[in-house]
């Protein structure tokens, strides 16, 4: 027998809601309606936070901003099914998961403006810090799931990361840890279907990226990431069998990103819109509507009632953020050791008499600002 | 001549060279049809299609190592590091081995490559977009190191480092690419690699920079002329090779030196230069050399950036404090 099948793989996908807003009914109801009332409220205020942060960039009043318009289920939906104490690792496109694990949305605008203030996270939260170069996150997130099964706890460690971030070495060293030690981690990807210009066919040849995860003895999943019951019985089940001591999954949460990659980015120069335009149709907050709608959860006057208070909370966030004291330059000295060394007392203390200097004279010459894009 | 920006420059400059040599080809996250995140290779995909301006994968040392390979087998690979943030996954590769395998291998195989990417801050980019990990990179045995600061010398010196048979880094200054204009010649052509210039004659004291910084070091000369101060600007244009007759040239002119750029002092390529400078020029100075860099931290968000990377303020500061020693 020259040939011999060994092992084959197989790759299944998970849809529960159509497009439409009908649900398998026996899947949808293992999820309490209270819960999917929650997604939808928390999709439509990171939505409606989305929108504002894109005008407050172009008005000046914030820096280059990642938007999420079109991802809110991947965003708002695994958070929920963790709880507090299970790492979760987002990306710098996670406003809308730190949100949905209590963060507010005011320290989401002061790091987008360029302030180091903006990294707080709620205290009771194991929130990791985002990593700007992708895939940094993603061997962190196997230590910490090590971490806790060394300690005899049950704690997961969830880290999102896009289609494009399939490609880098990280991805396939972590999971080459979390199979090898079979960790209680879940990588999911938010496949947005583009990588700034990058189309998602250019990152790999397979036909699916969660057939990645069988290569390293991971379980693998496709998920209709636009989809919020798929998408909560997905990381539901991944965090159950996490716990149980089962190992890996990774979740290929498909979705699209309906806006720019940054607001330095302009997707007309690589995009068709038609394919944006049929992507519209999924859309994740208006499929829930309508599911909520025919299951008469929901109505026109919920709905006005939510827009209204979600108004009402993103304004009070904006000027919370926009009232924030302007940051001490000599602050940046802090945290750099527990106890600083000497160069950095010195050079604190020549900060400090050339602030002061900088008091007594305009500066003469600074460079102009460039139009510089930088995604 | 036109007058182009940098950015404009260097597409010209790589344009050319693609033009002037089949093997030449463009790698990197976005350089294809978008032209590069900053546009330095707009157009190029139009012109000489996806096989000689490739869109990658996202994966640096994908990017930098199989540029390795394609250029021990004949090709002239150009590769785009998206942003200096991103460098350092590839300088496992860079270290261990671009650097070192024409020595390693006897001779045998070179590698004509240039690794570009954009360099330093000033642009209120997130964390990551505004690096100067220049150091690193010149510490390395085997590399060549530039970073232009005219829109001349960009496309003079990119086409040099496409022409010439080692692996070369080649660092821009991103606060320029725009800013910085200037005009340009036409025809193709190469500005020597290794070669600094004085982009401002004076007699009382040498400020030594690159990149951006060369911007800065300008407008403190300018201040101090106001003030009755003849201040030299000399813009190294290589970081490596240094081009070492320059330096002592300058520096034995003035007997007084500033060393300024944008990466943190502490084991910077500036301590390279002074150090050279005291070794070879001790007697001719008047003054220690002095070296500006940014504080020995990690740059902050960009709304402090300008109170980290140092202004024409500190480098004047630096400056007076030379000139009263
Ligand atoms: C290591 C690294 N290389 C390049 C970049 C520049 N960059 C920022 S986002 C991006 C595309 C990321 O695509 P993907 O992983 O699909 O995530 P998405 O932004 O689509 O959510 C690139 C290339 C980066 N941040 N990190």
């Amino acid at each position: 027998m020259p040939l011999e099948t060994i092992d084959r793989g197989r790759i299944e996908r998970l849809e529960i809601l159509s497009p439409a807003g009908i649900a398998d009914a026996s899947l949808a109801a293992v999820i309490p309606a209270e819960r999917i009332l929650e997604m939808y409220r928390k999709m439509v205020e990171i939505r409606l936070f989305d929108e504002r942060a894109v005008k407050l960039q172009r008005q000046g009043r914030l820096g280059t901003y990642p938007q999420i318009l079109g991802q809110e289920a991947t965003q708002i939906v695994p958070p929920l099914c963790l709880r507090s104490k299970d790492w979760l690792l987002p990306t710098y496109r996670g406003q809308g998961s730190y949100y949905a694990r209590g963060m507010e949305l005011r320290y989401s605008l002061l790091y987008w403006a360029g302030d180091d203030r903006g990294t707080r996270f709620p205290e009771e939260n194991n929130d990791m810090m985002f990593a700007i170069p992708v895939g940094a996150h993603l061997t962190w997130a196997a230590g910490l799931a090590w971490a806790e099964k060394l300690k005899k706890q049950d704690g997961v460690a969830l880290a999102y990361l896009g289609d494009g971030t399939t490609s880098k070495g990280d991805f396939h060293e972590a999971l080459t840890f979390a199979g090898q030690f079979k960790l209680p981690v879940i990588y999911l990807i938010e496949n947005n279907h583009w990588a700034i210009s990058v189309p998602r066919e250019k990152q790999a040849a397979s036909p699916t990226l969660a057939q990645k995860a069988w290569g390293y003895g991971a379980r693998g999943l496709v998920v209709d990431g636009n989809d919020c019951l798929a998408v909560y019985k997905a990381v539901s089940d991944a965090v159950a069998a996490a716990r149980a001591g089962l190992g890996p999954t990774v979740l290929e949460c498909e979705t699209y990103r309906m806006g720019h990659h940054t607001t330095a980015d302009d997707a007309s120069r690589y995009r068709s819109a038609s394919e944006l335009e049929a992507w519209k149709r999924k859309d994740p907050v208006a499929r829930l509507r309508r599911y909520l709608a025919l299951q008469g959860l929901w109505n026109d006057a919920d709905e006005a009632k939510l827009l209204e208070e979600a108004q009402a909370m993103i304004q009070r966030e904006i000027e919370a953020y926009e009232s924030f004291p302007a940051p001490n330059p000599l602050n940046m000295f802090s945290d750099n050791y527990e106890s600083a060394p000497w160069p950095l007392i010195e050079q604190r203390r020549e900060l400090a008499e050339l602030l002061e200097l900088k008091k007594a004279h305009e500066p003469v010459f600074e460079l102009p600002p460039a139009e510089g894009r930088f995604p | 001549m036109t007058e182009m920006n940098l950015v404009q420059a260097l597409n010209l400059g790589l344009s050319q060279a693609m033009e002037a040599d089949p093997s030449v080809m463009i790698l990197g996250e976005d350089v294809g049809l978008n032209g590069g995140v900053f546009r330095a290779t707009e157009g190029l995909f139009q012109k000489f299609g996806p096989e000689r301006v490739v869109d990658t994968p996202l994966a640096e040392i994908g990017i930098l190592g199989a540029s390795m390979g394609l250029a021990m087998n004949g090709m002239r690979p150009v590769c785009e590091i998206q942003f200096d943030g991103f460098l350092p996954s590839v300088l496992d590769q860079v270290v261990c081995h671009l650097g070192r395998m024409r020595n390693r291998t006897r001779g045998r195989y070179s590698l004509p490559l240039v690794l570009r990417a954009p360099h330093g801050g000033l642009i209120h980019a997130p964390e990551h977009h505004s690096e100067a990990p220049e150091a690193y990179f010149c510490h390395t045995p085997g590399i060549k190191v530039i970073c232009p600061s005219t829109p001349q010398d960009a496309k003079g010196l990119i086409q040099a480092a496409i022409n010439d048979p080692d692996p070369v880094v080649f660092f821009e200054p991103k606060a320029l690419y725009r800013a910085a204009r200037g005009p340009v010649p036409h025809e193709p052509y190469e500005v020597p690699i290794g070669k600094a210039r004085v982009a401002r004659e004076g007699g009382d004291l040498t400020f030594i920079s690159w990149g951006a910084m060369v911007e800065t070091c300008l407008a403190a000369a300018e201040r101090l002329g106001q003030e009755g101060i003849s201040a030299e600007v000399l813009d190294l244009r290589t970081l490596a090779p240094l081009d070492l007759e320059a330096i002592l040239a300058s520096a034995e002119k003035t007997g007084r030196v500033v060393i300024a750029h944008e990466a943190p002092n502490a084991g910077s390529w500036a301590a390279e230069i002074s150090a050279l400078i005291h070794e070879r020029a001790l007697l001719k100075l008047q003054a220690p050399v002095r070296r500006v860099g940014s504080w020995d931290i990690r740059m902050p968000l960009f709304r402090l950036e300008k109170y980290y990377i140092p202004d024409a303020d500190r480098v004047v500061e630096a400056a007076k404090k030379t000139l009263s020693f």
